[in-house]
């Protein structure tokens, strides 16, 4: 009998350090996986239009490519997004092209795919740079993204237009020279959604978000917004970047009673959140979530479930803006899909540095530098292109959605919206929603 | 009920639904275990496959996840015995340290698969939503749902190892194979089923949980170390413990997440594998069953 437990007991050890190790190897390895996969991306169809339809005002554009590259986030938790991003790109490349290149030349778009890793995204922009030789560069999407991406072109000297991020970060050292904003910063984001509460006499409201850079920003612009408006911040928390489930993240904010809940998300956990959400039956009188609610993925997930939720977006369709009728209309015909924002805000990168290369008649990046930095122009953004001393934008206008019968709303600012079109409040509770 | 004691039992509610589900994992990883003494580093990748075989029959052809586990639990579970014939016996019987590699890379070579194939998107299957209000707790449906097909699939799991034939057999192989090979059992077709039957409950844990969570390839990881977290609570080799573990690191993952945070019920597991380990190594219901 002893000789039979010693053995077990042996084993039993044994299968402990096995076991053990297995686990600080599990605990390791969590990213290398996601990592370890990167130079394999194929660089994107960096499709070359070609001239031969209707000649237009530049005539056909000739001479040696102009190199343009950029990463963006075709696979990974801000995959679908991305997408929307290098469309718009794609498309700019067409219509330049099409008007006769920039300076004559031909425009030639290198775009690749960093997985929504801040690290790729570093190293695809450093081999553009030093092995594609690229002329110019274009943001990427995600604010993580850019933030790393832009120690590069500060470090090459390479003017970004941060054509996907807007956590204030990026420009708050206020050392950066070459990194220029497109849109709002994340903390202005909820700007219309606080201003429409505090209207409706809501006081209590409760923030959470995703714990990296730009969620973690709008929610904290959120917190400050909405206690200079006299409202209660009764909750402030955070979740995981890979979060599966908030279900005990929600029953906290039922318990709190919150009348407002902002989420700083991006679309997977919006998604989460509204879901789980009603599955404890759990209805605040007004939800709102910085990105992800505004894109019409967000719709097409949740069907009814979407109706009430409010969103910032930094662009609308059917603003009438200078270009946009015709960047929508060129988009559907090119991409069969309606733009989002965030191909709206690609696309005004374009425009601008389109715009900069022609006011300085040349590729010098100093001048190009020098120009984006006191320009003031109109896009098809609401508001205008204008930064400030550190390269953040101030002159975007954010605008505030709310899906109602299926369909996103453009409620906020009232000088944006439909005549008639208004926000509909308080949110019914689910069980009459059936 | 107060406000307080009413939003307490929700939270708990919502820990034991889930632990049903995490049970279904731990329950497999345990028998492998038991009967062959292998620690499967791939088992969380299993789970992985059969959440992506749900997703994709939902939304490919619109079938329901329910009807969609019939059909992915049998194919998996021949899966898991093809694995079983073609890798993992070569490893039977050997130092740990090969099981351990050749597990390893084989739920490497499954995560990078998934990643290469289906892209590092989050995908669901939203086939079930709303909540049940009964005395003023809501109980979420697709939980409820998940719940009750995992406590089924385990009571038959249950019913199977203690009545039937085979099932004893597999109990019997589980404590000594050695004798179990001269009782005159096939210890060799033994390891085939019972590593088929726990990819095949790895895969239905997989498709319940593309039910409730968000589900992406690298998810194997996360949920390998919570089913081991439990059936080191549970102690290893026991079927109740790993049962009863996995609630109780249910119920303990929706506290910590409701009293602190969501960061620190990811945690939770690994402090429940560490604690246990220096404090009670044998685990709750001891060891060999």
């Amino acid at each position: 009998m002893a000789g039979r437990k010693g053995q077990t007991r042996r084993e039993f050890l044994q299968l402990m350090a096995g076991i053990g190790s297995a686990a600080v190897w599990v605990a390791c390895s969590g990213s290398a996986v996601q990592t370890g996969r990167t130079g394999a991306s194929a660089p994107a169809p960096a499709s070359q239009a070609t001239p031969a339809s209707a000649p237009s005002a530049g005539g056909a554009p000739s001479g040696p490519p102009i190199k343009i590259g950029a990463s963006v986030s075709v696979t990974g938790s801000n995959g679908r997004t991305g997408l929307y991003q290098q469309e718009a790109y794609q498309l700019w490349e067409r219509q330049v092209n099409a008007r006769g290149g920039l300076l004559g030349r031909p425009v030639q778009f290198i775009i690749r795919d960093d997985q929504s890793d801040a690290s790729t995204g570093q190293r695809l922009y450093e081999q553009l740079i030093t092995d594609d030789q690229v002329d110019l560069i274009l943001g990427p999407y995600s604010s993580q993204v850019t933030q790393a991406v832009a120690n590069v072109a500060e470090k090459y000297r390479y003017p970004l237009l941060s054509a996907g991020a807007s956590a204030s970060e990026i420009w708050s050292h206020g050392d950066r020279r070459y990194t220029f904003g497109v849109y709002s910063i994340a903390e202005m984001y909820f700007t219309g959604v606080l201003e429409i509460a505090q209207r409706a006499g809501y006081r209590t409201v409760a923030i959470v978000s995703e714990d990296t850079l730009f969620p973690k920003s709008t929610a904290q612009g959120a917190a400050k917004l909405a206690r200079e408006k006299g409202l209660q911040v009764v909750l402030e928390e955070q979740y995981p970047a890979r979060v599966s489930d908030v279900s005990s993240l929600i029953q906290k904010v039922k318990a709190s009673g919150a009348e407002v809940l902002v989420g700083g998300s991006y679309l997977p956990d919006a998604l989460l959140i509204t879901r789980q959400a009603k599955d404890l039956d759990y209805s605040p009188k007004l939800m709102a979530f910085s990105v992800g609610a505004a894109m019409p993925d967000f719709g097409e997930a949740l069907g009814k479930d979407a109706d009430y939720v409010f969103g910032p977006s930094m662009w609308e369709p059917e603003l009438t803006t200078p270009g946009n009728q015709e960047f929508v209309r060129e988009y559907i015909a090119m991409h069969g899909r309606e733009p989002d924002y965030h191909s709206a805000t690609g696309y005004s990168a374009c425009q601008v540095l389109e715009a900069a290369v022609k006011a300085v008649g040349s590729l010098d990046r100093e001048r190009i530098r020098d120009w984006l930095a006191s320009a003031e122009l109109e896009t098809v953004l609401p508001g205008k292109y204008k930064v400030d001393a550190t390269g953040m934008q101030v002159g975007h206008e954010v605008l505030t959605i709310q899906w109602q019968n299926g369909s996103k709303v453009l409620v906020w600012p009232p000088k944006y919206a439909a005549p008639g079109a208004t926000y509909k409040l308080p949110t019914p509770p689910w069980s009459q929603r059936a | 009920m107060e406000g307080w004691a009413l939003t307490l039992v929700q939270v708990a509610i919502s820990g034991v639904l889930l632990g049903a589900v995490y049970a279904l994992l731990a329950i497999g990883l345990n028998l492998i275990f038991g009967v062959m003494r292998i620690i499967n580093i791939a088992h969380g990748d299993l789970l992985m496959l059969g959440a992506y075989a749900t997703f994709w029959l939902f939304t490919l052809w619109g079938v329901n996840p329910l009807l969609a586990l019939v059909a992915v639990s049998p194919g998996m579970f021949l899966l898991g015995v093809a694995l079983q014939r073609v890798l993992v016996d070569r490893v039977v019987g050997q130092p740990l340290l090969s099981s351990l590699l050749l597990t390893f890379g084989l739920s490497s070579l499954l995560t990078g698969l998934a990643l290469n194939l289906w892209t590092a998107n989050y995908r669901s299957v939203p086939a079930f939503s709303g909540s049940l209000v009964v005395g003023g707790v809501a109980v979420s449906i697709p939980r409820l749902i998940a719940f009750s097909v995992a406590l089924a699939i385990t009571a038959a799991v249950y019913l199977f190892l203690t009545r039937a034939k085979l099932g004893k057999a597999v109990r019997a192989t589980a404590q000594n194979a050695e004798v179990a090979l001269v009782c005159g059992i096939d210890v060799a077709r033994i390891r085939l089923l019972v590593f088929g039957l726990g990819t095949a409950l790895a895969a239905a844990a997989g498709a319940l949980l593309a039910v409730i969570y968000t589900i992406y390839p690298e998810m194997g990881r996360a949920f390998l170390m919570k089913a081991f977290a439990i059936i080191v609570l549970g102690g290893l080799g026991s079927f109740q413990g790993a049962f009863l573990g996995a609630l109780a690191l249910g119920v303990a993952e929706a506290f910590a997440g409701y009293i602190w945070n969501t960061q620190i019920a990811e945690a939770v597991a690994y402090v429940v594998f560490i604690g246990v380990l220096l404090v009670r190594p044998g685990g709750l219901f001891g060891t060999s069953e």
